[in-house]
């Protein structure tokens, strides 16, 4: 019997009963530990999502934590009540899962897949009671209590008669509550008469839904956004009070002050529920208990090795690097999981074989490569897992896979999105669809979503929610977004109380978990069926399913993850290839070519990089003429040095500066902290850039053993605890100081290591990244049509949106053509010159290496022709049939068009606005005898006519069975109409693309603008130090949190781009147009420096059209046709504004 | 509220003796026989004028039934409900 408490709360919810639950379990156990109690069970609606966690937690608290779930139960057809489910032993645990599963099975059977509720039926309930406790549900909906509410109490006792049939005398009670509702009483006796009868105990439950009172606000706050109401319309809903807060034992004592024996009972209850989540759940992975693993995987890797480095220097190197790591593997029993992992590569060989196609340019391609710090591993590398020669690269597998390692290593596998898409479901057809799922991840409240659900909630004005959360960013911290709400609507309104408790609720809300969604790519296997080690539920993809834990909570569990991840530059780089193979004829294998090529070096040193991997960012671009790469060892360094760890730890200058000092004098002496530290550094000229160095200083300067030294990292990133940290701040002291470094020297080193303490590189990993960084570099310089093309159809990818690749691709004299429906496909694709299209789309396809002999001739036949697929709304069936019924045979004209396409008029208008149809107006223009389109002054009258007839033309009706071709009657001819003009294309194009390849609107807009407005290429013959004024319309904006507060922001102009530097006292004052502005101006001091040039601004704004100048012509005819101009453009700024793509943000995660 | 309306079931204040818990022990001079409810009500916190009020379902020693409720300020209410 526990002693101590008086009372045991059985039945909590914590957020993770999403949207029904206001803590966080940590939160949940922390105040229940302060509250002195012994004990506390998590009961979250039909889910055990954050049960591990909490078991963790607790442990950590010396609380013990009683696992349970509140589960939706259909009691008849139609009747949904709740049960609280407590687990007593192992085998109750199994059945809770197995429960949780199938109350989710059928949430996602609707066409769209959007999960509805759970629900199980009572007798599956009854079918797997064993080794559960059940308690007869909550005041409210419980089956019991929910049957007396309802005036149905005679069906409530036959329902208790068979929970009581079916769990028995030790494993049913009659659950009480007291949330000071106003029937309480009278329930409550209801309740305890028929226990009376049944000769059940009672027991009493708080029902509990938030840790603290503070958070009592938000609970109802999250009932409004669950039900999509608002709170005046959601009060029946709500709990009505804050009685729902976890309270102390002796007040929950008081609280059933009239039921002593059900305070009791929960003592008596919590002694019974012993079950421990943290204790093992029999888990094994496909392969572990494989008594010859350990002989088949040194086989396949021996086997490797002699083909491998066959003619390598440094094959003994190799060798002994091989049987140094499989005793490892053996001494760690992870033969199986090195076996299992080589299992799946070869699952995913078949399936690449199967989306690429025997003939494909893809085809000779490896399915997916290695990230993360398994590169180093010459294991990895032999079994196919990593790409990279370890021994070639220098990579060593301390991190990844040590004689100490406590835990399992990653392996983390890229593969091109199509690729993985297929793979999962064949994971699950491999292993079992019982046996392999998904792993979860929770998507938690950020300040943009939290200003959106939670002003929705409270009725603000949606108009004024929209400005606020646009410009508070995804990732600002919440304790500015009251700043924010200034900035957008005013002072005035934002000291309005609706306003005011926003702001209270949404600091409240940050991290806490809104909902279930699947993890990129991490899947568990298992040998045993995973619903009895933790639920699986069906995901919002067909084919998928999810366990109810996250990447935590699993590895926790000592689950195995195999992280199977969808690169968005992989895929672009194969559609890339295979786009070279189409339009050139070329069949190009990346793994032959030169990685010494000088005009990709050059481009890279001049920071052209845009659309590059990992080297195109704002920061990136600042760099890369500074610490100008020549080679890979080079690229690798660069791709690890724009990190959080590597800045705050204070690498980047020193860096950068010995570099340079290098390059003038190759005789510097690199300056390091003490000799020791020589050995581990000297790649990176005595900084620490990647991950292991920590490791490595720790283990040279301060003797740490490698599983110190791994302890020290760990310290340092996930689980970062101050007094864990400080253990290992002391032992490193003082291992420095037994070795002979002076202590000022030691102490500055582990600055250095605390600063690394955010997110770095593994060196494997930057190895890794590093050659997809040269490969796509490589690709933009020598096929850039069609390295743009497979850019545009991998989106969303990269810092860049579609309108700035584009614009930038122009500038380089990449050719580029907009939709047409006679010349378009469904996804962008290159024409070319040389190989027209082609029915079977394989044109003849020879084998070269590098760009090809006739290149000048051929590159510039060469145009990007945009894709079907990019004009906004349209459906892709729609289109996809439209460019299938035209291969057949092209379009004649709209009518024709509209008849035999299977369009519906809304695609077709679509079409219209994006211009697609424009050509197809000179048919009907021949036709009708009017002048042909060349004569037309202004060639935006074409889309006006395709517009104009688009809506006259007879389409095809769509019903269920397909699409009913109409008859090509042909459309009378356009009548004279208004051209649209070059603004007008410019915000159709936007609107319907989210890009323009015509006019640049700051060329349209520049005629207006004063002269003294420069442009960017203005800027190269401007002194350093001058002050300028730019405009532009923003390309990206980015808020990291290494800057202190400072925005960078990057604008686009006709001409090229600007860097803007923002620092904070300027962000404060605009922050509404840095945050939002699409279009902006810019005054400041420009600032030349090593190859880069900035303005660090002092005064921004969003840019208007100017009003007309004062001195107004004589005329007034003329005065009105000026004012008139005037005015349109006004109107257009405006409009464009409006239309423009919004430019990409990046910067602050979490709280 | 417009012309020719008028609200159901104003509270009235009312003048109640509680005990140290906060129960009522009288109700205008007249002795609390038992307590038949007990509920809370705290709502509309995110207005100007939030609601809190604590409503006790009494039997009086005369035999009537009466609802009262201690409002966020302290007050006694009397109301129909």
């Amino acid at each position: 019997m526990m002693e101590g408490a008086p009372y045991i709360e059985l039945h909590a919810h914590s957020a993770f009963s999403f949207l029904d639950g206001a803590s966080t379990p940590l939160e949940l156990a922390s105040a229940a530990a302060e509250l002195g109690y012994p004990a506390l069970a998590l009961t979250d609606h039909d889910g055990t999502w954050g049960s591990m966690e909490f078991a963790q937690v607790c442990q950590g608290l010396g609380l013990r934590a009683i696992t349970g779930a509140e589960l939706t139960v259909e009691t008849a057809p139609g009747r949904r009540a709740h049960l609280t489910l407590l687990v007593e032993s192992g085998a109750g645990y199994r059945n809770l899962c197995r429960l949780l599963t199938h109350a989710h099975a059928h949430t996602r059977d609707n066409t769209a897949r959007s999960a509805e509720q759970p629900w199980v039926p009572l007798e599956r309930v009854e079918e797997h009671a064993g080794g559960l406790v059940c308690l007869s549900g909550c005041a409210g909906d419980g089956v019991l209590a929910g049957a007396w509410e309802a005036g149905e109490w005679r069906r409530g006792a036959d329902l208790a008669r068979r929970l009581l049939a079916a769990f028995g005398r030790e494993g049913f009670r009659v659950e009480l509550q007291r949330p000071y509702w106003r029937r309480d009483r009278a329930r409550n006796r209801r309740l305890a008469g028929l226990a009376e009868r049944l000769g059940v105990p009672c027991v009493a439950t708080g029902n509990v839904h938030s840790h603290a009172r503070s958070r009592a606000p938000l609970q109802d706050a999250l009932v409004a956004v669950r039900l999509g109401a608002t709170l005046e319309t959601s009060e029946p809903q709500r709990r009505g009070n804050s009685s729902s807060v976890l309270a102390s034992p002796r007040a929950m004592a008081a609280r059933f002050a009239e039921h002593p024996d059900a305070v009791a009972e929960t003592l008596r209850l919590a002694d019974r529920l012993r079950f421990d989540l943290t204790e093992g759940l029999g888990y094994r992975y496909p392969g572990s208990e494989n008594p010859a693993a350990d002989a088949e995987l040194a086989a396949v890797c021996r086997a490797r090795l002699a083909e491998r480095y066959a003619a390598s220097r440094r094959r003994r190197e190799a060798e002994g690097r091989l049987e140094r790591e499989l005793v490892t593997i053996s001494h760690l029993g992870l033969s199986g999981f090195f076996l299992l992992h080589r299992d799946l590569l070869e699952l995913a060989r078949e399936v690449a074989r199967e989306v690429r196609g025997a003939e494909s340019a893809r085809a000779v391609l490896p399915p997916g490569r290695g990230r993360g710090s398994s590169v180093s591993s010459i294991v990895c590398y032999l079994t196919g897992l990593s790409h990279v020669d370890p021994v070639e690269a220098e990579l060593f597998p301390g991190r990844f896979l040590n004689e100490e390692a406590t835990s399992m290593p990653d392996i983390d596998l890229d593969f091109p999105r199509d690729i993985r898409e297929k793979l999962i479901p064949r994971v699950h057809e491999r292993y079992g669809a019982d046996r392999s799922a998904l792993v979860a991840a929770f998507p938690t409240y950020r300040p943009r979503g939290a200003v959106r659900d939670l002003g929705k909630a409270l009725a603000l004005p949606p108009q004024e929610i929209d400005r606020v959360a646009k410009t508070v960013g995804f990732h600002e911290g919440a304790n500015e977004i009251e700043r924010c709400a200034i900035a957008a609507i005013g002072a005035r309104r934002a000291a309005a109380p609706g306003w005011r408790a926003l702001f209270g609720l949404c600091g409240e809300a940050m991290g806490l978990p809104r909902h279930a969604s699947q993890h990129p790519g991490g899947m568990v296997i298992s040998t045993l069926p995973l619903l009895d080690v933790c639920p699986v539920v069906p995901a919002a993809m067909e084919g998928r399913q999810i366990v109810q834990w996250d990447k935590d909570s699993c590895a926790d569990a000592g689950f195995l993850k195999i992280d199977l991840l969808g690169l968005g530059m992989l895929s672009a780089v194969e559609r890339c290839v295979e786009e070279v193979g189409r339009a050139r004829g070329e069949r190009l294998d990346l793994s032959r070519i030169p990685l010494d090529d000088a005009e990709t070096y050059e481009s890279i040193r001049a920071a052209e990089t845009t659309g590059v991997f990992q080297i195109e960012s704002r920061a990136q671009m600042q760099m890369l003429p500074r610490t100008r790469p020549r080679n890979l060892d080079d690229l690798t360094v660069q791709v690890a040095l724009v990190r959080p760890g590597p800045i705050q730890g204070g690498a980047i200058h020193p860096y950068i500066e010995r570099r340079k000092r290098l390059r003038e004098d190759p005789s510097f002496e690199i300056p390091y902290e003490h000799p020791l530290l020589k050995p581990v550094l000297e790649e990176t000229l005595g900084t620490i850039v990647f991950q292991e160095q920590v490791i490595e200083v720790a283990m040279e300067l301060a003797g740490f053993s490698s599983s110190e030294a791994e302890g020290l990292r760990r310290a340092m990133s996930r689980k970062r605890s101050e007094a864990e940290l400080e253990k290992h701040h002391e032992r490193f002291l003082a291992g420095a100081r037994s070795r002979g470094v002076p202590p000022r020297v030691a102490r500055r080193v582990w600055e250095q290591i605390q600063g690394f303490s955010g997110f770095g590189f593994p060196k494997a990993h930057s190895a890794a990244f590093g050659l997809l960084a040269y490969q796509s570099a490589w690709l933009r310089i020598h096929y850039a049509p069609e390295f743009l093309c497979s850019l545009l159809n991998e989106q969303p990818m990269g810092f860049y949106p579609p309108d700035a690749l584009v614009h930038e691709a122009q500038r380089r004299g990449v050719r580029l053509a907009p939709p047409d429906v006679n010349r378009s496909h469904v996804l962008c694709h290159v024409e070319s010159p040389r190989h027209p299209r082609r029915r079977d789309g394989n044109p003849r396809i020879s084998w070269e290496i590098g760009p090809s002999a006739g290149e000048a001739e051929l590159r510039g036949g060469l145009v990007v022709r945009i894709g079907l697929g990019y004009v906004k709304g349209v459906r892709e069936e729609e289109m996809e049939s439209l460019v299938e019924e035209r291969e057949r045979a092209g379009y004649r004209g709209i009518a024709d068009l509209a008849s035999r396409s299977g369009a519906g008029r809304d695609g077709l208008e679509r079409l219209a606005w994006a211009g697609a149809l424009d050509n197809l107006v000179a048919t009907t223009r021949r036709r009708a005898g009017k002048s042909p389109i060349s004569s037309l002054s202004d060639p935006s009258a074409k889309r006006r006519e395709a517009l104009w007839e688009t809506g006259v033309a007879a389409t095809g009706a769509r019903h269920a069975e397909g699409t009913q071709m109409a008859l090509p009657l042909e459309t009378p001819g356009a009548p004279s109409l208004q051209p649209l003009g070059e603004w007008g294309e410019a915000i159709a194009d936007y609107r319907s693309t989210g890009m323009t390849l015509g006019a640049h609107p700051m060329a349209l807009m520049r005629g207006g603008l004063e002269p003294g407005l420069l442009r960017s290429t203005d800027l190269e013959r401007i002194a350093d130090g001058a002050s300028v004024e730019v405009a532009g319309m923003v390309v990206a904006r980015q808020r990291p949190d290494t800057a202190k507060g400072i925005v960078f922001m990057l604008i686009e102009d006709e001409r090229g781009t600007v860097n803007l530097i923002v620092p904070p006292p300027v962000y404060d004052r605009f922050r509404a147009e840095v945050r939002a502005a699409p279009l902006v101006r810019a005054r400041g001091r420009l600032e030349r420096r090593e190859g880069t040039t900035n303005v660090l601004v002092a005064e921004l704004g969003e840019l208007e059209e100017p009003e007309p100048a004062p001195r107004t012509p004589p005329d007034v005819s003329r005065r009105r046709e000026r004012r008139d101009g005037h005015e349109l453009r006004r109107r257009a700024v405006a409009e464009l504004r409006a239309v423009a793509p919004a430019g990409h943000s990046f910067g602050r995660r979490g709280r | 509220m417009t012309a020719g309306t008028r609200r159901l079931y104003v509270p009235r204040r009312v003048d109640v003796s509680a005990g140290e818990d906060g129960a009522p022990l009288a109700v205008e001079g007249v002795a609390v026989e038992a307590l038949r409810e007990e509920w809370l009500v705290e709502d509309r916190w995110w207005t100007p004028r939030p609601l809190r009020r604590h409503y006790y379902e009494l039997v009086l020693a005369d035999g009537r039934d009466v609802t009262v409720f201690r409002s966020g300020r302290g007050r006694w209410f009397r109301q129909r409900a």
